[in-house]
């Protein structure tokens, strides 16, 4: 096998772990045996469990990006592709509620450059949420309404996922439209928003 | 003066010892050196280094929202009583950035019983909030988590704050977390018009 796959068979297996161990309580014996590998490998690739946990974090990113935009038109609307964004992670994560553990919860745990990781994750996800300030009418939002936009959704994912709710995620997903579009649309055409999805899921 | 319990010297101590080495790196016999007490005093209260903590935490939180409480009282009208209270919070949080930086971003490390403990804290905050819904003109009809959400939306500026280092600065965030506190109830226009000054 190429270096480069076994590289990424270890990454795979850390996220794996970690979502399903916790961090603190995941060793390198555990993604070496999770991944089929040998602990010569692993060095080869990694200083220490820390290093490699950053690196399947990473990874982690970039798969989570790709699966939000290749669900992302251009062509749509605003509006339309939020929600997109939005039920694309969501279904991600309760396929998946490991890697759903490991991208929101457990990357507290594994130090500052980690949450660094995670929060500049969030900010790219941000982003696209710009585009929602087109929908105010002219009228001037605060600077970081995307921060506030954020902070709500990923408050209400992560206490689902805190309390091991990952697979009721999608049952959530009315609710957190509503607390993404409210901070642009206000709550009466966040609810219509909310009340149309809930009718379609 | 009156003499302090060991217990809450400990309790002192341990926040101090973790805001400044953090949690990881903290030993018990950091706390017992920091608190001036023994060994053998630390484990008849206290089963580990976590549970001594959690302890500390909790002491952290509840005077915050002590200090919320109080603030959030002592006005009428929702919207002026959200002011206050969010007011009091970031005043108080940037008296201790260190504090501040432990309770909000470095609890995460201490482990899944200190993350539960944050959200818990969190959660602790949602009366406040709920009473947007009876201020807010259709309020009955909001989804039942919004309360959940605007703490997310505050949770999620302040933390950003703190993270970059400027908990010092927070005060200065009262219009964004007003505005964030206001907006899933009344909506944006409302909501600025209550802050009633330009957001930066």
């Amino acid at each position: 096998m190429a270096s480069e796959s076994r590289r990424d068979l270890i990454l795979a297996a850390m996220i794996r772990v970690v979502g399903g161990k916790g961090y603190k309580e995941t060793s390198v014996a555990d993604v070496i045996e999770e991944a089929g590998t040998s602990r010569t490998t692993f060095y080869k690739h990694f200083e220490d469990k820390h290093e490699c946990f950053l690196a399947a974090y990473e990874m982690l990113v970039e798969q989570v990006f790709a699966e939000v935009t290749s669900n992302c038109d251009g062509a749509e609307s605003w509006l339309q592709r939020v929600e997109n964004g939005l039920a694309t992670i969501v279904k991600l994560f309760a396929l998946d509620p490991e890697l759903a553990r490991t991208a929101v919860v457990e990357v507290a745990a594994a130090g500052a450059e980690a949450r660094q990781l995670h929060w500049d994750a969030v900010a790219r996800f941000t982003q696209y949420l710009e585009g929602g300030r087109e929908l105010s009418d002219g009228r001037e939002l605060p600077e970081n309404i995307s921060l506030m936009s954020a902070g709500a959704v990923s408050g209400l994912i992560f206490d689902e996922l805190l309390a091991g709710r990952a697979a009721q995620l999608p049952a959530l997903l009315p609710d957190l439209l509503f607390a993404m579009l409210v901070p642009y649309i206000g709550p009466r055409a966040a609810a219509e928003e909310m009340r149309r999805v809930a009718a379609t899921t | 003066m009156i003499a302090r319990s060991q217990r809450e010297r400990l309790l002192e101590a341990a926040i101090r010892v973790v805001a400044e080495k953090g949690y990881a790196a903290a030993t018990v016999a950091d706390l017992t050196r920091e608190a001036g007490i023994s060994r053998t005093t630390f484990y008849a209260m206290f089963d580990d280094k976590e549970g001594c903590f959690l302890a500390a935490y909790d002491g952290i939180v509840d005077a915050l929202v002590r200090r919320v409480t109080l603030a959030y009282e002592t006005e009428k009208g929702w919207p002026q009583r959200a002011r206050a209270g969010l007011a009091a919070l970031l005043e108080a949080l940037a008296e201790e950035p260190a504090v501040a930086r432990l309770a909000l971003v470095d609890v995460g490390a201490a482990g899944p019983a200190a993350q539960r403990r944050y959200r818990a804290a969190l959660q602790r905050l949602t009366p406040f909030f709920d009473e947007g819904r009876d201020f807010a003109p259709g309020g009955r009809n909001l989804p039942a988590n919004t309360s959940r959400m605007a703490i997310g939306a505050v949770a999620g500026l302040i933390s950003d704050e703190v993270t970059e280092g400027r908990a010092e600065y927070l005060p200065s965030l009262l219009s964004e977390v007003l505005f964030a506190t206001l907006v899933p109830y009344i909506g944006p226009a409302a909501a600025a018009r209550e802050v009633g000054e330009k957001t930066r």
